[in-house]
Protein backbone atom coordinates (compact mmCIF):
# COMPACT_ATOMS: atom_id res chain seq x y z
CA UNK A 1 0.00 0.00 0.00
CA UNK A 2 1.28 3.36 -1.00
CA UNK A 3 -0.46 6.70 -0.72
CA UNK A 4 -1.28 8.41 -4.03
CA UNK A 5 0.04 5.69 -6.33
CA UNK A 6 -1.71 7.39 -9.19
CA UNK A 7 0.12 10.69 -8.71
CA UNK A 8 3.19 10.06 -10.95
CA UNK A 9 0.87 9.05 -13.80
CA UNK A 10 -1.22 12.20 -13.36
CA UNK A 11 1.90 14.41 -13.31
CA UNK A 12 3.21 12.77 -16.46
CA UNK A 13 -0.04 13.55 -18.22
CA UNK A 14 0.30 17.25 -17.46
CA UNK A 15 2.90 17.46 -20.22
CA UNK A 16 1.11 15.34 -22.78
CA UNK A 17 -0.97 16.51 -25.70
CA UNK A 18 -4.75 16.02 -25.33
CA UNK A 19 -6.06 12.64 -26.49
CA UNK A 20 -8.91 14.30 -28.37
CA UNK A 21 -8.75 16.24 -31.64
CA UNK A 22 -10.00 19.76 -32.25
CA UNK A 23 -13.03 18.38 -34.05
CA UNK A 24 -14.71 20.85 -36.38
CA UNK A 25 -11.31 22.19 -37.47
CA UNK A 26 -9.43 18.94 -37.50
CA UNK A 27 -11.10 15.72 -38.56
CA UNK A 28 -10.18 12.14 -37.89
CA UNK A 29 -9.69 9.94 -40.89
CA UNK A 30 -12.08 7.04 -41.15
CA UNK A 31 -10.76 3.57 -42.06
CA UNK A 32 -11.00 2.52 -45.68
CA UNK A 33 -13.80 0.01 -45.03
CA UNK A 34 -15.91 2.51 -43.13
CA UNK A 35 -19.64 2.11 -43.62
CA UNK A 36 -21.02 5.50 -44.51
CA UNK A 37 -24.13 6.07 -46.60
CA UNK A 38 -25.17 3.86 -49.52
CA UNK A 39 -25.24 5.32 -53.01
CA UNK A 40 -26.08 3.93 -56.43
CA UNK A 41 -24.17 3.61 -59.68
CA UNK A 42 -27.30 3.93 -61.87
CA UNK A 43 -25.65 2.48 -64.96
CA UNK A 44 -25.01 -0.85 -63.19
CA UNK A 45 -28.37 -1.56 -61.53
CA UNK A 46 -30.26 -4.52 -63.00
CA UNK A 47 -33.40 -3.92 -60.86
CA UNK A 48 -33.31 -7.34 -59.17
CA UNK A 49 -34.63 -5.75 -55.97
CA UNK A 50 -32.33 -7.84 -53.73
CA UNK A 51 -31.44 -4.71 -51.76
CA UNK A 52 -35.11 -3.84 -51.24
CA UNK A 53 -35.80 -7.37 -49.99
CA UNK A 54 -32.87 -7.55 -47.58
CA UNK A 55 -32.79 -4.01 -46.15
CA UNK A 56 -33.65 -4.40 -42.46
CA UNK A 57 -34.80 -0.79 -42.17
CA UNK A 58 -36.93 -0.79 -45.34
CA UNK A 59 -34.97 2.25 -46.45
CA UNK A 60 -34.71 1.40 -50.16
CA UNK A 61 -37.55 1.69 -52.69
CA UNK A 62 -37.38 0.92 -56.38
CA UNK A 63 -40.26 2.49 -58.27
CA UNK A 64 -41.23 1.85 -61.86
CA UNK A 65 -41.30 5.05 -63.88
CA UNK A 66 -41.99 3.56 -67.28
CA UNK A 67 -42.28 -0.17 -67.83
CA UNK A 68 -41.89 0.01 -71.64
CA UNK A 69 -38.69 2.09 -71.58
CA UNK A 70 -37.39 0.07 -68.60
CA UNK A 71 -37.07 3.25 -66.62
CA UNK A 72 -36.84 2.91 -62.87
CA UNK A 73 -36.31 5.15 -59.89
CA UNK A 74 -34.41 4.18 -56.76
CA UNK A 75 -35.11 6.10 -53.57
CA UNK A 76 -32.84 5.65 -50.56
CA UNK A 77 -34.39 7.02 -47.38
CA UNK A 78 -31.30 7.93 -45.42
CA UNK A 79 -33.43 8.96 -42.45
CA UNK A 80 -34.28 5.28 -42.02
CA UNK A 81 -30.93 3.84 -43.09
CA UNK A 82 -29.06 2.05 -40.30
CA UNK A 83 -25.77 1.90 -42.28
CA UNK A 84 -25.41 -1.88 -42.05
CA UNK A 85 -24.34 -2.20 -45.72
CA UNK A 86 -26.51 -5.29 -46.21
CA UNK A 87 -27.71 -3.78 -49.52
CA UNK A 88 -24.14 -3.72 -50.81
CA UNK A 89 -23.71 -7.31 -49.61
CA UNK A 90 -26.90 -8.42 -51.38
CA UNK A 91 -26.16 -6.61 -54.65
CA UNK A 92 -25.42 -9.34 -57.24
CA UNK A 93 -23.83 -7.29 -60.04
CA UNK A 94 -20.12 -7.78 -60.71
CA UNK A 95 -18.90 -4.27 -59.96
CA UNK A 96 -21.46 -3.56 -57.24
CA UNK A 97 -24.21 -1.16 -58.25
CA UNK A 98 -24.58 -0.08 -54.64
CA UNK A 99 -21.65 1.17 -52.66
CA UNK A 100 -20.99 2.85 -49.30
CA UNK A 101 -19.33 6.25 -49.13
CA UNK A 102 -17.09 7.52 -46.34
CA UNK A 103 -19.14 10.45 -45.14
CA UNK A 104 -20.02 10.61 -41.49
CA UNK A 105 -21.30 14.17 -41.17
CA UNK A 106 -24.73 13.53 -42.61
CA UNK A 107 -26.99 15.53 -40.31
CA UNK A 108 -29.74 17.56 -41.96
CA UNK A 109 -32.44 19.97 -40.83
CA UNK A 110 -35.27 17.90 -42.23
CA UNK A 111 -35.62 14.17 -42.78
CA UNK A 112 -36.77 14.90 -46.35
CA UNK A 113 -33.38 16.45 -47.12
CA UNK A 114 -31.87 13.04 -46.47
CA UNK A 115 -33.81 11.35 -49.25
CA UNK A 116 -31.73 10.50 -52.31
CA UNK A 117 -33.14 9.61 -55.72
CA UNK A 118 -31.74 8.17 -58.94
CA UNK A 119 -33.71 7.76 -62.14
CA UNK A 120 -32.15 5.37 -64.62
CA UNK A 121 -32.63 2.81 -67.34
CA UNK A 122 -32.27 -0.82 -66.28
CA UNK A 123 -28.86 -2.25 -67.11
CA UNK A 124 -28.53 -5.40 -69.20
CA UNK A 125 -27.87 -8.56 -67.20
CA UNK A 126 -24.49 -9.80 -68.34
CA UNK A 127 -24.22 -13.59 -68.73
CA UNK A 128 -21.83 -15.17 -66.27
CA UNK A 129 -18.38 -16.00 -67.65
CA UNK A 130 -18.56 -19.63 -66.49
CA UNK A 131 -22.11 -20.26 -67.69
CA UNK A 132 -22.02 -18.32 -70.94
CA UNK A 133 -20.79 -19.83 -74.19
CA UNK A 134 -18.11 -17.92 -76.16
CA UNK A 135 -20.71 -16.76 -78.68
CA UNK A 136 -22.96 -15.37 -75.93
CA UNK A 137 -20.03 -13.50 -74.49
CA UNK A 138 -19.18 -12.05 -77.88
CA UNK A 139 -22.74 -10.76 -78.22
CA UNK A 140 -22.69 -9.02 -74.85
CA UNK B 1 -39.17 4.92 11.38
CA UNK B 2 -39.07 3.76 7.80
CA UNK B 3 -39.15 5.85 4.65
CA UNK B 4 -39.57 4.77 1.07
CA UNK B 5 -37.45 6.76 -1.33
CA UNK B 6 -38.08 6.39 -5.04
CA UNK B 7 -35.02 6.72 -7.26
CA UNK B 8 -35.62 7.00 -10.96
CA UNK B 9 -36.89 6.26 -13.57
CA UNK B 10 -35.11 9.50 -14.43
CA UNK B 11 -32.23 10.17 -12.10
CA UNK B 12 -28.73 11.59 -12.54
CA UNK B 13 -27.18 8.50 -10.95
CA UNK B 14 -28.78 6.21 -13.52
CA UNK B 15 -27.93 6.45 -17.18
CA UNK B 16 -31.00 4.59 -18.30
CA UNK B 17 -34.59 4.61 -17.06
CA UNK B 18 -35.27 2.21 -14.21
CA UNK B 19 -37.16 2.75 -11.00
CA UNK B 20 -35.66 1.74 -7.66
CA UNK B 21 -37.72 2.06 -4.49
CA UNK B 22 -35.67 2.00 -1.34
CA UNK B 23 -37.13 1.44 2.10
CA UNK B 24 -34.81 3.26 4.47
CA UNK B 25 -34.08 3.44 8.16
CA UNK B 26 -31.96 6.52 8.49
CA UNK B 27 -29.11 6.05 6.02
CA UNK B 28 -29.43 2.28 5.84
CA UNK B 29 -31.35 0.52 3.11
CA UNK B 30 -33.66 -2.10 4.61
CA UNK B 31 -35.35 -3.20 1.43
CA UNK B 32 -35.17 -2.45 -2.25
CA UNK B 33 -37.65 -2.85 -5.04
CA UNK B 34 -36.73 -2.69 -8.69
CA UNK B 35 -39.39 -1.73 -11.19
CA UNK B 36 -38.87 -2.16 -14.88
CA UNK B 37 -40.76 -1.30 -17.99
CA UNK B 38 -39.66 2.23 -18.83
CA UNK B 39 -37.68 1.28 -21.87
CA UNK B 40 -39.82 -1.32 -23.61
CA UNK B 41 -39.40 -1.21 -27.39
CA UNK B 42 -41.16 -4.33 -28.62
CA UNK B 43 -38.08 -5.74 -30.36
CA UNK B 44 -39.17 -9.37 -29.96
CA UNK B 45 -42.42 -8.65 -31.80
CA UNK B 46 -40.53 -6.71 -34.45
CA UNK B 47 -38.28 -9.72 -34.99
CA UNK B 48 -41.31 -11.80 -35.98
CA UNK B 49 -41.97 -9.38 -38.86
CA UNK B 50 -38.46 -9.54 -40.35
CA UNK B 51 -36.59 -12.21 -42.25
CA UNK B 52 -33.80 -14.30 -40.71
CA UNK B 53 -31.18 -12.10 -42.33
CA UNK B 54 -32.77 -8.77 -41.37
CA UNK B 55 -33.12 -9.95 -37.78
CA UNK B 56 -29.34 -9.98 -37.32
CA UNK B 57 -29.48 -6.19 -37.47
CA UNK B 58 -32.57 -6.05 -35.29
CA UNK B 59 -31.01 -8.17 -32.53
CA UNK B 60 -27.83 -6.16 -32.84
CA UNK B 61 -29.81 -3.08 -31.88
CA UNK B 62 -31.11 -4.58 -28.63
CA UNK B 63 -28.10 -3.01 -26.96
CA UNK B 64 -25.34 -0.66 -27.95
CA UNK B 65 -22.51 -1.97 -25.83
CA UNK B 66 -23.09 -5.70 -26.22
CA UNK B 67 -24.42 -5.43 -29.77
CA UNK B 68 -22.18 -8.20 -31.07
CA UNK B 69 -23.23 -10.49 -28.20
CA UNK B 70 -26.87 -10.39 -29.17
CA UNK B 71 -26.19 -10.67 -32.88
CA UNK B 72 -23.82 -13.62 -32.39
CA UNK B 73 -26.16 -15.38 -29.99
CA UNK B 74 -28.97 -15.03 -32.51
CA UNK B 75 -26.81 -15.98 -35.50
CA UNK B 76 -25.39 -19.15 -33.99
CA UNK B 77 -28.91 -20.19 -33.00
CA UNK B 78 -30.22 -19.65 -36.52
CA UNK B 79 -27.23 -21.47 -37.99
CA UNK B 80 -28.21 -24.47 -35.86
CA UNK B 81 -31.78 -24.19 -37.14
CA UNK B 82 -30.63 -23.99 -40.76
CA UNK B 83 -28.12 -26.80 -40.19
CA UNK B 84 -25.21 -24.89 -41.67
CA UNK B 85 -21.68 -24.85 -40.32
CA UNK B 86 -19.68 -21.63 -40.77
CA UNK B 87 -16.09 -22.09 -41.98
CA UNK B 88 -13.37 -22.07 -39.36
CA UNK B 89 -11.90 -18.72 -40.38
CA UNK B 90 -15.36 -17.18 -40.12
CA UNK B 91 -15.79 -18.50 -36.58
CA UNK B 92 -12.35 -17.25 -35.54
CA UNK B 93 -13.10 -13.78 -36.87
CA UNK B 94 -16.55 -13.72 -35.28
CA UNK B 95 -15.15 -14.45 -31.84
CA UNK B 96 -12.19 -12.15 -32.39
CA UNK B 97 -14.72 -9.33 -32.62
CA UNK B 98 -16.55 -10.83 -29.61
CA UNK B 99 -13.40 -10.69 -27.47
CA UNK B 100 -12.59 -7.17 -28.67
CA UNK B 101 -16.09 -6.21 -27.64
CA UNK B 102 -15.52 -7.75 -24.21
CA UNK B 103 -12.37 -5.65 -23.85
CA UNK B 104 -14.19 -2.46 -24.78
CA UNK B 105 -17.13 -3.26 -22.50
CA UNK B 106 -14.92 -4.04 -19.49
CA UNK B 107 -12.78 -0.94 -20.01
CA UNK B 108 -15.96 1.11 -20.19
CA UNK B 109 -17.24 -0.52 -17.02
CA UNK B 110 -13.97 0.07 -15.16
CA UNK B 111 -14.29 3.75 -16.01
CA UNK B 112 -17.87 3.85 -14.78
CA UNK B 113 -16.87 2.11 -11.55
CA UNK B 114 -14.13 4.69 -11.03
CA UNK B 115 -16.57 7.49 -11.76
CA UNK B 116 -19.16 6.16 -9.29
CA UNK B 117 -16.48 5.77 -6.65
CA UNK B 118 -15.41 9.38 -7.17
CA UNK B 119 -12.20 8.50 -9.01
CA UNK B 120 -12.77 10.47 -12.19
CA UNK B 121 -9.14 10.41 -13.30
CA UNK B 122 -9.41 6.66 -13.61
CA UNK B 123 -12.58 7.12 -15.65
CA UNK B 124 -10.81 9.46 -18.08
CA UNK B 125 -7.83 7.13 -18.51
CA UNK B 126 -9.78 3.94 -19.11
CA UNK B 127 -12.08 5.65 -21.56
CA UNK B 128 -9.13 7.05 -23.45
CA UNK B 129 -7.62 3.56 -23.66
CA UNK B 130 -10.97 2.20 -24.75
CA UNK B 131 -10.71 4.36 -27.87
CA UNK B 132 -7.86 2.09 -29.01
CA UNK B 133 -10.23 -0.90 -29.03
CA UNK B 134 -12.97 1.14 -30.65
CA UNK B 135 -10.55 2.10 -33.44
CA UNK B 136 -9.64 -1.55 -33.97
CA UNK B 137 -13.30 -2.48 -34.15
CA UNK B 138 -13.97 0.33 -36.60
CA UNK B 139 -11.07 -0.81 -38.73
CA UNK B 140 -12.17 -4.46 -38.72
CA UNK B 141 -15.90 -4.01 -39.13
CA UNK B 142 -16.49 -0.51 -40.50
CA UNK B 143 -18.28 0.97 -37.52
CA UNK B 144 -17.60 1.80 -33.89
CA UNK B 145 -20.74 0.51 -32.23
CA UNK B 146 -22.83 -1.71 -34.46
CA UNK B 147 -20.18 -3.89 -36.05
CA UNK B 148 -22.61 -5.81 -38.30
CA UNK B 149 -19.90 -8.36 -38.98
CA UNK B 150 -22.12 -11.40 -38.53
CA UNK B 151 -24.04 -12.99 -41.31
CA UNK B 152 -25.82 -16.31 -41.48
CA UNK B 153 -23.08 -18.82 -42.21
CA UNK B 154 -20.04 -16.83 -41.11
CA UNK B 155 -18.83 -13.25 -41.12
CA UNK B 156 -19.05 -10.52 -43.74
CA UNK B 157 -15.50 -9.23 -43.76
CA UNK B 158 -12.05 -10.71 -43.80
CA UNK B 159 -8.98 -9.15 -42.22
CA UNK B 160 -5.61 -8.77 -43.90
CA UNK B 161 -2.06 -9.00 -42.53
CA UNK B 162 -1.76 -5.26 -42.03
CA UNK B 163 -4.86 -5.17 -39.84
CA UNK B 164 -3.63 -8.23 -37.97
CA UNK B 165 -0.37 -6.49 -37.20
CA UNK B 166 -2.16 -3.32 -36.11
CA UNK B 167 -4.36 -5.27 -33.70
CA UNK B 168 -1.35 -7.06 -32.19
CA UNK B 169 0.47 -3.74 -31.73
CA UNK B 170 -2.52 -2.14 -30.05
CA UNK B 171 -2.85 -5.21 -27.87
CA UNK B 172 0.60 -4.59 -26.40
CA UNK B 173 -0.44 -1.09 -25.39
CA UNK B 174 -3.74 -2.27 -23.90
CA UNK B 175 -2.06 -5.06 -21.98
CA UNK B 176 0.43 -2.62 -20.48
CA UNK B 177 -2.34 -0.25 -19.46
CA UNK B 178 -4.47 -3.01 -17.92
CA UNK B 179 -1.52 -4.26 -15.91
CA UNK B 180 -1.05 -0.72 -14.68
CA UNK B 181 -4.71 -0.52 -13.61
CA UNK B 182 -4.39 -3.85 -11.84
CA UNK B 183 -1.40 -2.44 -9.96
CA UNK B 184 -3.29 0.74 -9.13
CA UNK B 185 -6.07 -1.35 -7.62
CA UNK B 186 -3.57 -2.93 -5.27
CA UNK B 187 -1.73 0.29 -4.45
CA UNK B 188 -4.32 3.04 -4.27
CA UNK B 189 -5.79 2.75 -0.75
CA UNK B 190 -8.53 5.37 -1.19
CA UNK B 191 -10.03 3.62 -4.22
CA UNK B 192 -9.87 0.18 -2.61
CA UNK B 193 -11.36 1.47 0.64
CA UNK B 194 -14.31 2.91 -1.25
CA UNK B 195 -15.21 -0.30 -3.08
CA UNK B 196 -14.23 -3.02 -0.59
CA UNK B 197 -17.08 -4.49 1.43
CA UNK B 198 -19.71 -2.64 -0.58
CA UNK B 199 -22.60 -4.61 -2.06
CA UNK B 200 -21.93 -7.98 -0.51
CA UNK B 201 -23.38 -11.00 -2.26
CA UNK B 202 -22.50 -14.31 -0.63
CA UNK B 203 -21.78 -17.38 -2.70
CA UNK B 204 -25.01 -19.05 -1.50
CA UNK B 205 -27.11 -16.01 -2.44
CA UNK B 206 -25.47 -15.69 -5.83
CA UNK B 207 -26.24 -19.36 -6.53
CA UNK B 208 -29.80 -19.16 -5.20
CA UNK B 209 -30.61 -15.98 -7.12
CA UNK B 210 -29.01 -17.21 -10.37
CA UNK B 211 -26.53 -14.36 -10.73
CA UNK B 212 -24.56 -14.52 -13.97
CA UNK B 213 -21.32 -13.24 -15.43
CA UNK B 214 -18.78 -11.19 -13.48
CA UNK B 215 -21.33 -10.68 -10.66
CA UNK B 216 -21.41 -14.43 -10.02
CA UNK B 217 -17.69 -14.89 -10.64
CA UNK B 218 -16.90 -12.20 -8.05
CA UNK B 219 -18.82 -14.36 -5.55
CA UNK B 220 -16.42 -17.23 -6.18
CA UNK B 221 -18.63 -19.16 -8.59
CA UNK B 222 -16.58 -20.41 -11.50
CA UNK B 223 -19.27 -20.10 -14.12
CA UNK B 224 -18.63 -19.16 -17.72
CA UNK B 225 -20.53 -20.40 -20.76
CA UNK B 226 -17.31 -20.31 -22.76
CA UNK B 227 -15.92 -22.98 -20.43
CA UNK B 228 -19.04 -24.84 -19.28
CA UNK B 229 -20.75 -25.21 -22.64
CA UNK B 230 -18.15 -24.19 -25.23
CA UNK B 231 -19.57 -22.70 -28.40
CA UNK B 232 -17.70 -21.64 -31.52
CA UNK B 233 -14.00 -22.42 -31.11
CA UNK B 234 -13.74 -21.82 -27.34
CA UNK B 235 -13.12 -25.53 -26.70
CA UNK B 236 -9.71 -25.21 -28.40
CA UNK B 237 -8.70 -21.85 -26.91
CA UNK B 238 -6.70 -21.93 -23.67
CA UNK B 239 -8.04 -19.49 -21.09
CA UNK B 240 -8.98 -19.40 -17.43
CA UNK B 241 -12.21 -18.34 -15.81
CA UNK B 242 -11.42 -15.31 -13.65
CA UNK B 243 -12.94 -15.44 -10.18
CA UNK B 244 -12.62 -13.47 -6.96
CA UNK B 245 -13.50 -14.45 -3.43
CA UNK B 246 -14.27 -11.09 -1.85
CA UNK B 247 -17.97 -11.11 -2.93
CA UNK B 248 -18.17 -7.30 -3.18
CA UNK B 249 -17.66 -4.49 -5.68
CA UNK B 250 -13.90 -4.85 -5.27
CA UNK B 251 -14.22 -8.47 -6.39
CA UNK B 252 -16.19 -7.37 -9.43
CA UNK B 253 -13.44 -4.92 -10.38
CA UNK B 254 -10.77 -7.60 -9.95
CA UNK B 255 -12.74 -10.13 -12.01
CA UNK B 256 -13.15 -7.67 -14.85
CA UNK B 257 -9.50 -6.67 -14.94
CA UNK B 258 -8.47 -10.35 -14.87
CA UNK B 259 -10.94 -11.03 -17.67
CA UNK B 260 -9.37 -8.24 -19.70
CA UNK B 261 -6.04 -10.07 -19.46
CA UNK B 262 -7.67 -13.35 -20.51
CA UNK B 263 -9.35 -11.60 -23.43
CA UNK B 264 -6.01 -10.21 -24.64
CA UNK B 265 -4.59 -13.73 -24.56
CA UNK B 266 -7.57 -15.09 -26.46
CA UNK B 267 -7.31 -12.34 -29.11
CA UNK B 268 -3.61 -13.08 -29.53
CA UNK B 269 -4.29 -16.80 -29.82
CA UNK B 270 -7.03 -16.24 -32.41
CA UNK B 271 -4.85 -13.94 -34.52
CA UNK B 272 -1.81 -16.21 -34.40
CA UNK B 273 -3.81 -19.35 -35.24
CA UNK B 274 -6.13 -17.78 -37.79
CA UNK B 275 -6.87 -20.55 -40.32
CA UNK B 276 -7.01 -19.87 -44.04
CA UNK B 277 -10.06 -20.30 -46.19
CA UNK B 278 -13.39 -18.66 -46.83
CA UNK B 279 -15.12 -16.60 -44.15
CA UNK B 280 -18.71 -17.53 -44.90
CA UNK B 281 -20.91 -20.15 -46.53
CA UNK B 282 -24.18 -19.52 -48.30
CA UNK B 283 -27.21 -19.68 -46.05
CA UNK B 284 -30.68 -20.76 -47.11
CA UNK B 285 -33.51 -18.24 -46.83
CA UNK B 286 -35.82 -20.57 -44.92
CA UNK B 287 -35.42 -22.76 -41.86
CA UNK B 288 -37.28 -26.00 -41.12
CA UNK B 289 -39.79 -25.95 -38.25
CA UNK B 290 -37.73 -26.40 -35.13
CA UNK B 291 -36.66 -24.60 -32.01
CA UNK B 292 -33.28 -23.82 -30.53
CA UNK B 293 -31.75 -22.26 -27.42
CA UNK B 294 -28.52 -20.40 -28.00
CA UNK B 295 -26.19 -19.49 -25.13
CA UNK B 296 -23.44 -16.92 -25.26
CA UNK B 297 -21.16 -15.39 -22.65
CA UNK B 298 -21.69 -11.67 -23.10
CA UNK B 299 -19.42 -9.22 -21.22
CA UNK B 300 -22.15 -8.94 -18.57
CA UNK B 301 -22.96 -12.62 -18.26
CA UNK B 302 -24.89 -15.37 -19.92
CA UNK B 303 -27.07 -14.25 -22.78
CA UNK B 304 -29.81 -16.62 -23.94
CA UNK B 305 -31.81 -16.49 -27.16
CA UNK B 306 -34.69 -18.86 -27.76
CA UNK B 307 -35.61 -19.07 -31.44
CA UNK B 308 -38.52 -20.95 -32.97
CA UNK B 309 -38.96 -21.41 -36.69
CA UNK B 310 -42.03 -22.49 -38.63
CA UNK B 311 -40.66 -23.26 -42.06
CA UNK B 312 -40.95 -19.73 -43.46
CA UNK B 313 -38.25 -17.10 -43.89
CA UNK B 314 -39.27 -15.40 -40.62
CA UNK B 315 -38.94 -16.60 -37.04
CA UNK B 316 -42.10 -17.65 -35.23
CA UNK B 317 -40.75 -16.48 -31.90
CA UNK B 318 -37.58 -14.90 -30.60
CA UNK B 319 -37.08 -14.64 -26.86
CA UNK B 320 -34.11 -12.78 -25.43
CA UNK B 321 -32.91 -13.23 -21.87
CA UNK B 322 -30.30 -10.54 -21.35
CA UNK B 323 -27.74 -10.98 -18.54
CA UNK B 324 -28.84 -7.82 -16.73
CA UNK B 325 -32.28 -9.28 -16.14
CA UNK B 326 -30.74 -12.32 -14.44
CA UNK B 327 -28.73 -10.06 -12.14
CA UNK B 328 -31.62 -7.95 -10.80
CA UNK B 329 -32.68 -10.34 -7.99
CA UNK B 330 -29.08 -10.44 -6.78
CA UNK B 331 -28.92 -6.63 -6.87
CA UNK B 332 -31.76 -6.39 -4.35
CA UNK B 333 -29.76 -8.55 -1.93
CA UNK B 334 -26.62 -6.48 -2.58
CA UNK B 335 -28.46 -3.24 -1.83
CA UNK B 336 -30.02 -4.55 1.40
CA UNK B 337 -28.24 -3.26 4.54
CA UNK B 338 -26.07 -0.95 2.49
CA UNK B 339 -26.04 2.83 2.53
CA UNK B 340 -27.81 5.29 0.23
CA UNK B 341 -24.45 6.59 -0.95
CA UNK B 342 -23.56 3.10 -2.20
CA UNK B 343 -26.61 2.73 -4.46
CA UNK B 344 -24.97 4.02 -7.68
CA UNK B 345 -21.83 2.00 -7.03
CA UNK B 346 -23.68 -1.24 -6.31
CA UNK B 347 -26.03 -0.73 -9.17
CA UNK B 348 -23.23 0.11 -11.57
CA UNK B 349 -21.33 -2.98 -10.43
CA UNK B 350 -23.72 -5.37 -12.17
CA UNK B 351 -23.10 -3.31 -15.32
CA UNK B 352 -26.81 -2.81 -15.88
CA UNK B 353 -28.03 -2.48 -19.42
CA UNK B 354 -31.64 -1.48 -19.15
CA UNK B 355 -32.30 -1.49 -22.85
CA UNK B 356 -31.17 -5.13 -22.98
CA UNK B 357 -33.45 -6.18 -20.18
CA UNK B 358 -36.76 -4.52 -20.94
CA UNK B 359 -39.05 -7.25 -22.12
CA UNK B 360 -42.42 -7.08 -20.30
CA UNK B 361 -45.07 -4.54 -19.35
CA UNK B 362 -46.02 -4.57 -15.67
CA UNK B 363 -48.45 -2.03 -14.24
CA UNK B 364 -48.15 -0.90 -10.64
CA UNK B 365 -51.16 0.28 -8.70
CA UNK B 366 -49.96 3.35 -6.82
CA UNK B 367 -52.46 3.07 -3.96
CA UNK B 368 -52.51 -0.62 -3.10
CA UNK B 369 -49.09 -1.43 -4.53
CA UNK B 370 -50.58 -4.25 -6.59
CA UNK B 371 -48.78 -5.28 -9.73
CA UNK B 372 -50.30 -6.88 -12.74
CA UNK B 373 -49.38 -7.68 -16.29
CA UNK B 374 -51.91 -6.30 -18.73
CA UNK B 375 -52.59 -6.65 -22.41
CA UNK B 376 -52.64 -3.66 -24.74
CA UNK B 377 -56.33 -4.29 -25.58
CA UNK B 378 -57.19 -4.29 -21.86
CA UNK B 379 -55.36 -1.02 -21.39
CA UNK B 380 -57.21 0.51 -24.29
CA UNK B 381 -60.57 -0.63 -22.88
CA UNK B 382 -59.74 0.88 -19.51
CA UNK B 383 -58.73 4.13 -21.16
CA UNK B 384 -61.99 4.31 -23.11
CA UNK B 385 -64.08 3.70 -19.99
CA UNK B 386 -62.21 6.31 -18.07
CA UNK B 387 -62.62 8.83 -20.83
CA UNK B 388 -66.41 8.24 -20.94
CA UNK B 389 -66.78 8.86 -17.22
CA UNK B 390 -64.50 11.91 -17.15
CA UNK B 391 -66.23 15.31 -16.79
CA UNK B 392 -66.04 17.71 -19.71
CA UNK B 393 -63.19 20.18 -19.37
CA UNK B 394 -64.81 23.58 -19.79
CA UNK B 395 -61.77 25.79 -19.41
CA UNK B 396 -59.58 23.84 -21.81
CA UNK B 397 -58.19 26.00 -24.62
CA UNK B 398 -56.44 25.21 -27.86
CA UNK B 399 -52.77 25.96 -27.34
CA UNK B 400 -52.34 28.29 -30.33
Amino acid sequence: MRIAAFLPEILRHLFKKPATVDYPFQKLEVPKDFRGTPFLHPELCIVCRACVRDCPAEAIDILTVNEADKKFKMVIHNDRCIHCAQCVESCPTAPKALEMDHLFEIAAFSRWDLKKEWEYVKAQVKPKAAAGTPSAEAKS
Amino acid sequence: MKFTVPIGPQHPALKEPISLRMTLEGEVIRDADIRLGYNHRGLEKLAEEKTWLQNIYVTERICGICSHSHATCYTQGVEKLMEIEPPKRGIYLRFLVAELERVHSHLLWLGVAGHEAGFDTFFMYTWRDREVVMDILEMVSGNRVHYAINTLGGVRRDIDDLQKKKILDSLDFLRRRSEFYFKIGANEPSFVARIAGVGRLSKEDALALCAVGPTARASDISQDVRKDDPYGMYAEVPFEVATATSCDVLGRVVVRVKELMQSYNIIEFLLKNLPDGPVAVRAPRRAKPNEVVSRYEAPRGENIHYIKSNGTDKPERLKVRAPTLANYPATVVMLRNGFIADIPLIFAAIDPCICCAERAVVLVDGRSGEEKIVLMSELRKQAHERWKKAPLKKDAVWPF
